[in-house]
């Protein structure tokens, strides 16, 4: 089979299988949607008519009926409604999912950024000590909470400096701080990796050779190095898609966000079973197709890669 | 139920993996208008600062303050409670209505020259339809009953402009039942909508003959809210008459307390909801001011589980009691807007009697009290009796201000008497199934807020929220003698003899030692100083009618 | 998470770096973790407050000589809480790593010296673990278990255990093309006997560094799971959920966030510090 062909049927076969998965550990936990909704003191009901709300939402069906008809209604296109508040999956998600995807892919983006510049001043400084510092840069950076970078990111450029409003907000001022938030601690790993990366090429014979023959620290940055460090940048591109969200989660808290990470958590809160399946299979779906691109296009990027795959 | 189109699944999990789209989210500074002989001044948008998106517009859930928020300001009632004295008064009905001797039927008259906002009138046909849902709910569109309404029969319109309702068995509470968010009048349209129709994403849909209307919302972010101009039946006693000052109000949710608290400060917003007590002193330095609203219902407090073998010894809950230093809750990690409590019920609640002497602090009498029961002090300072250890678990009212730092103060009190209590760890829906059983949870910490005697029978009466777990297995109060007192607060047709129920239940709730309440609960909100006319209706939900931004 | 994906990646060498760094640096961070770890076995050595009981009416002071780190919302002394939390959080990073250590390095390393059918189905399990969306996967196992440190740290090493499977297969395929592994096979030993003879030692350094690096993210994510509200119930001293219950203070009482959060700092450098000098030893 070519191996295209077969790294999607696998893929395909993961988000199947996340999907049951999911469901069956979210039918586990303890309390169910209409318990969080309508047992709540306030409102007074008494068990029997609890019951009869079970049976209007059909959460009183055995698990294998609620996962088929939980299935069919995906493959049908139609996500159902939030057993917390009667909202359409389909429009919760509509609200939360540009917003998380804007969010993350500029994180990211930003990320990259800063962790290439980091990267770079760590290994091409001309003092010593500059380049030290930039090397103890990413440790500390992953050691710092946050959300605790988001508050305090908050406190000063917002609340106290007044530069950015977080309330009403236009579209590129409500995104400065929660981007710098998110991409602090994606940036954090992935400046070690290069740093290593770049170390690791510098080492290799062939840019010995060409440093004999007198080429400058920037023939050496813009070509072979650039090159050799993609790689790594993609890979953990897939890995770090589902941290995304979750670091997502925390952002969308602090900084008052629609999104994702926030959908999921509310969620959790409230048993919120459709809500959930929908956001594991958009999950699933985009750690697949990441995973996918990551594998398909490697080879493409890296020749040494490419004997490997076909073997 | 009204759907609009949207994108596929496919398309939206093939925007997942790369696009970069941009959330529509833009929207304008708040600005206010410029002000010269400082009276009311009309436009201007106010920007209020919410702690929790809603979850319904069915008003029968707009106890959920949320939810509440938005009804308050999208719906007329029949009757309005004037929250400085908690009268009724004329509002869509002409007048108070007629009630026979029993309290069993209800005559309105009603106005005729309203309109909803979709331009529908509101006829006394819509009026029957509205309170027939509330009254009676509908379990296939999954919308339930009001709380608020006991012994609902029928609706009946009497002609053009009287409707009458009727009731199975004695209603006092009706008439101040209709006057609350759970009786917000909706168009006939917006009746027809189910459950999900209520829910987020659909607000415009829900169709109210309030001062304000939904112009957009962003489900979970904003909604912003647009005055009517040609809102004309404001309730008697309402400063302002006419349409509401402010031409829009843009509700934000900010979860995040010291977010929507700087945000307030920095002036970001003109009013934020829920002004936690740690956060009123870093308010009050920036020159804002708190507003305080009391809740007008039962105390914030811990109602013992009475049934429980540990609790089931009158004097270990008086033990309880003694060992607890509420001064010391009060005055650590609240502020003067939280006052001290004297009874179950608050002191501008219907029907307060004062417990006098009922919760002193007494560490000794405590200790005395544990001992003559049999309670004996272990190795690690827990008594112990029988092998059993005196060990209670109290659930973490997630709604209320500071619980958590509440009962980790009492916790440490109980411990100095030799008392382990420990606080349920779980999230919302593992709070709300745990509180329902006994086994798991033995102190239940919790508040309503209601501005009618009914509000202790909503707390304690084994038909409402239960808080002391008084229905045994089969459905029978155990204490019968305080369930009869409770119905008694809901059923006697006279105020009087409702406030003479009233005044036994919390007699008898002190005699028992069933209850310890803390302080009374109040909404705080924190306004900046451009912000005037601001107001609450009778438990502490906003009015943003007679609102006006100083230039 | 975040750390962890760095040593995920293949790495040739990193001794000409190494070289240059001092051992300074290793020392300073041993002996943090050191202190740590006292504080974690012995707290009552290092201070004489009570962490889980303060007075009310002391609430919120600044540091000063009788209260160091200051006092918090209801009058705890935080330096209390800072050395009694240590218990608490070491241990829980702890069982965060071993949970992902020991079942993650289990599929990986069984799913790489199998091979064919089998090393599929595993590592499609891994990929399901992996598509889940961590976070989802996490508070579902807090809910699941109940809430507490040891169920926080359980959790959050069950979300790590997909990285873990990753990096033992990738290591475990590296070492069994090697030469001197194929020789072993070669003169007749048995599978598993290379197995442990030959294959498991050799990739065990690329995971033990990653270990040491998931042990100083899993602090840091147990704080995050407390910042949601999953975290352990009052009034447990645990680093993480005194920065996150302490949040609210940023503005007013700085104390109350930053100083156990160098502390969190100091003890994640120091083990990250630790895991690089761990992947040069065994590099």
């Amino acid at each position: 089979m070519p191996y295209a062909l077969r790294r999607t049927g696998q893929a395909a076969l993961v988000v199947v299988a996340t999907f049951v998965l999911a469901f069956l550990l979210l039918h586990a936990l303890p309390g169910d949607a209409i318990v969080a909704r309508y047992a709540s003191p306030e409102l007074g009901l008494t068990e029997a008519q609890l019951d009869q709300l079970r049976l209007v939402y059909g959460t009183d069906q055995p698990v294998w009926v609620q996962l088929w008809q939980s299935a069919a209604g995906f493959l049908s296109g139609d996500l159902g409604t939030s057993l917390q508040n009667g909202a359409e999956v389909e429009s919760l998600l509509a609200a939360a999912l540009p917003a998380t995807v804007t969010l993350a892919s500029l994180g990211f983006l930003v990320a990259v950024l800063l962790a290439t510049g980091v990267a770079v001043a760590a290994t091409f400084s001309s003092a010593e000590w500059l380049r030290r510092a930039f090397r103890s840069l990413p440790p500390l950076l992953v050691s710092v909470p946050v959300f605790w970078l988001g508050i305090v990111l908050l406190q000063v450029f917002s609340f106290q400096l007044g530069l950015i409003p977080v309330i009403n907000a236009n579209p590129v001022e409500a995104l400065v701080l929660p981007v710098l938030t998110i991409a602090v601690p994606i940036a954090a790993p992935l400046a070690q990796v290069l740093i290593r990366s770049i170390d690791d090429t510098v080492a290799e014979p062939f840019i010995a050779v060409a440093r004999a023959r007198g080429a400058g620290p920037r023939w050496l940055l813009s070509k072979e190095v650039a090159r050799n460090s993609l790689l790594p940048t993609l890979t953990i591109a897939g890995v770090l898609f589902g941290e995304l969200i979750a670091g997502a989660v925390v952002t969308e808290t602090v900084f008052a966000r629609t999104g994702l990470g926030r959908l999921t958590v509310d969620a959790v809160a409230t048993r919120d079973t459709p809500v959930l399946q929908a956001i594991v299979v958009i999950s699933a779906v985009g750690f697949v197709a990441i995973n996918l691109a990551v594998d398909l296009v490697a080879p493409a990027i890296d020749p040494r890669l490419r004997k490997a795959v076909h073997a | 139920m009204n759907r609009t189109p949207h994108p596929r699944l496919s398309a939206l999990a093939g925007v997942a993996a790369l696009a970069l789209a941009l959330s529509a989210c833009s929207s304008s500074q708040a600005s206010a208008p410029q002000s010269s002989d400082g009276g009311p001044v009309t436009g201007g948008t106010l920007t209020y600062l919410e702690h929790q998106a809603y979850s319904t517009l069915y008003p029968p859930s707009a106890g959920f303050y949320p939810n509440g928020a938005l009804v308050n300001n999208l719906t007329v009632r029949l009757l309005h409670q004037v929250p400085e004295t908690l009268e009724l008064e004329p509002w869509v009905a002409t007048a108070l209505p007629e009630v026979n001797a029993d309290a069993t039927e209800y005559t309105f008259d009603i106005r005729t020259d309203i309109t909803y906002s979709d331009g529908t009138p509101l006829t006394a046909e819509n009026v029957v339809a509205n309170i027939d849902l509330y009254g009676l709910g509908d379990q296939d569109r999954a919308l339930i009953v009001s709380e608020a309404i006991n012994n609902y029969e029928r609706g009946e319109v009497v002609d053009d402009d009287t409707v009458r309702f009727h009731f199975s068995a004695p209603a006092p509470g009706f008439a101040q039942a209709v006057s609350t968010n759970n009786s917000g009048l909706l168009a006939d349209a917006s009746l027809e909508l189910d459950s999900e129709g209520f829910g987020p994403g659909n607000a415009s849909e829900v169709i109210g003959a309030g001062p304000f209307v939904v112009e957009s919302e962003q489900i979970g972010t904003t909604i912003r809210l647009a005055a009517r101009e040609d809102y004309a039946w404001a309730p008697p006693s309402a400063q302002n008459q006419g349409r509401p000052y402010v031409d829009a109000v843009d509700i934000v949710i900010a979860p995040e307390d010291s977010v929507r608290i700087g945000s307030l400060v920095s002036g970001q917003g003109h009013i934020a909801r829920q002004v936690e007590p740690q956060h009123e002193a870093q308010v009050a330095a920036a020159g804002l001011e708190i507003v305080a609203e009391q809740t007008n219902g039962v105390n914030n407090g811990l109602s013992f589980r009475f049934d429980h073998p540990l609790l089931q010894d009158i004097r270990v809950r008086q033990a309880l009691i003694a060992g607890i230093d509420r001064r010391e809750i009060v005055d650590s990690i609240f502020s003067d807007g939280y006052p001290l409590a004297t009874s179950s019920l608050s002191r501008t609640a219907l029907g307060y009697a004062e417990q006098v002497g009922a919760y002193e602090f007494d560490q000794e009498r405590a200790r005395a009290l544990l001992d003559e029961a049999g309670w004996e002090v272990g190795d690690d300072g827990i008594r112990v009796r029988d092998g059993e250890r005196l060990h209670l678990v109290v659930n973490e009212a997630l709604p209320q201000p500071r619980s958590r730092d509440v009962i980790t103060l009492v916790a440490q009190q109980l411990r100095e008497v030799g008392v382990e209590l420990e606080l349920f760890q779980g999230d919302q829906a593992a709070q709300t199934a745990a509180a329902a059983d006994i086994e798991q949870i033995q102190i239940y910490h919790s508040m309503v807020g209601r501005a009618d005697y009914d509000v202790i029978k909503s707390q304690y009466s084994i038909e409402n929220r239960d808080t002391l777990r008084n229905a045994d297995e089969s459905g029978e109060p155990i204490d019968a003698e305080l369930e009869s007192l409770l119905r008694e607060v809901a059923s006697a047709p006279a105020a009087e003899q409702r406030t003479a129920a009233a005044a036994a239940v919390q007699a008898h709730l002190t005699e028992h030692a069933y209850v310890l309440p803390f302080f009374e609960e109040p909404q705080v909100y924190g306004l900046q100083p451009v912000v005037h006319g601001f107001g609450t209706e009778s438990v502490g939900r906003p009015t943003f009618s007679g609102v006006w931004l100083e230039g | 998470m975040s750390a962890t994906a760095a040593v995920l990646l293949p790495r040739r060498t990193e001794r000409a770096a190494a070289r240059r760094r001092p051992a300074l640096t290793l020392v300073l961070a041993v002996a943090v973790l050191a202190i740590a770890l006292a504080w974690a076995i012995l707290p009552w050595l290092f201070t004489s407050q009570d962490p889980v009981a303060g007075e009310a009416l002391h609430a919120l002071q600044a540091p000063s000589g009788a209260h160091p780190f200051g006092t918090d919302a209801t009058g705890r002394d935080l330096l209390a809480r800072v050395i009694f939390g240590a218990g608490n959080s070491l241990s829980g990073a702890a069982i965060a790593v071993l949970v992902g250590l020991v079942v993650g390095t289990a599929i990986g390393v069984l799913a790489g010296s199998t091979g064919g059918l089998a090393d599929e189905a595993l590592m499609r399990v891994v990929d399901v673990l992996l598509a889940i969306p961590g976070l989802l996967l996490a508070l579902s196992v807090i809910v699941l278990l109940g809430f507490g440190v040891t169920n926080a740290a359980i959790a959050v090493g069950v979300t790590s255990i997909a990285v873990f499977a990753r990096l033992a297969r990738s290591q475990v395929l590296k070492v069994r093309r090697s030469d001197y592994v194929e020789a072993a096979f070669g003169s007749g030993g048995s599978f598993l006997r290379v197995l442990w003879r030959h294959v498991l030692p050799n990739s065990l350094g690329a995971v033990l560094a990653l270990a040491a690096l998931q042990f100083g993210s899993a602090i840091l994510q147990i704080s995050t799971l407390g910042f949601l509200g999953y975290g352990a119930p009052p009034p447990t001293p645990e680093w993480g959920l005194l920065i996150a219950e302490s949040r609210d203070y940023v503005a007013t009482a700085w104390w109350l966030t930053t100083l156990p959060g160098l502390v969190v700092a100091a003890v994640v450098l120091s083990a990250n510090r630790v895991a690089s000098a761990v992947r040069e030893a065994t590099a």
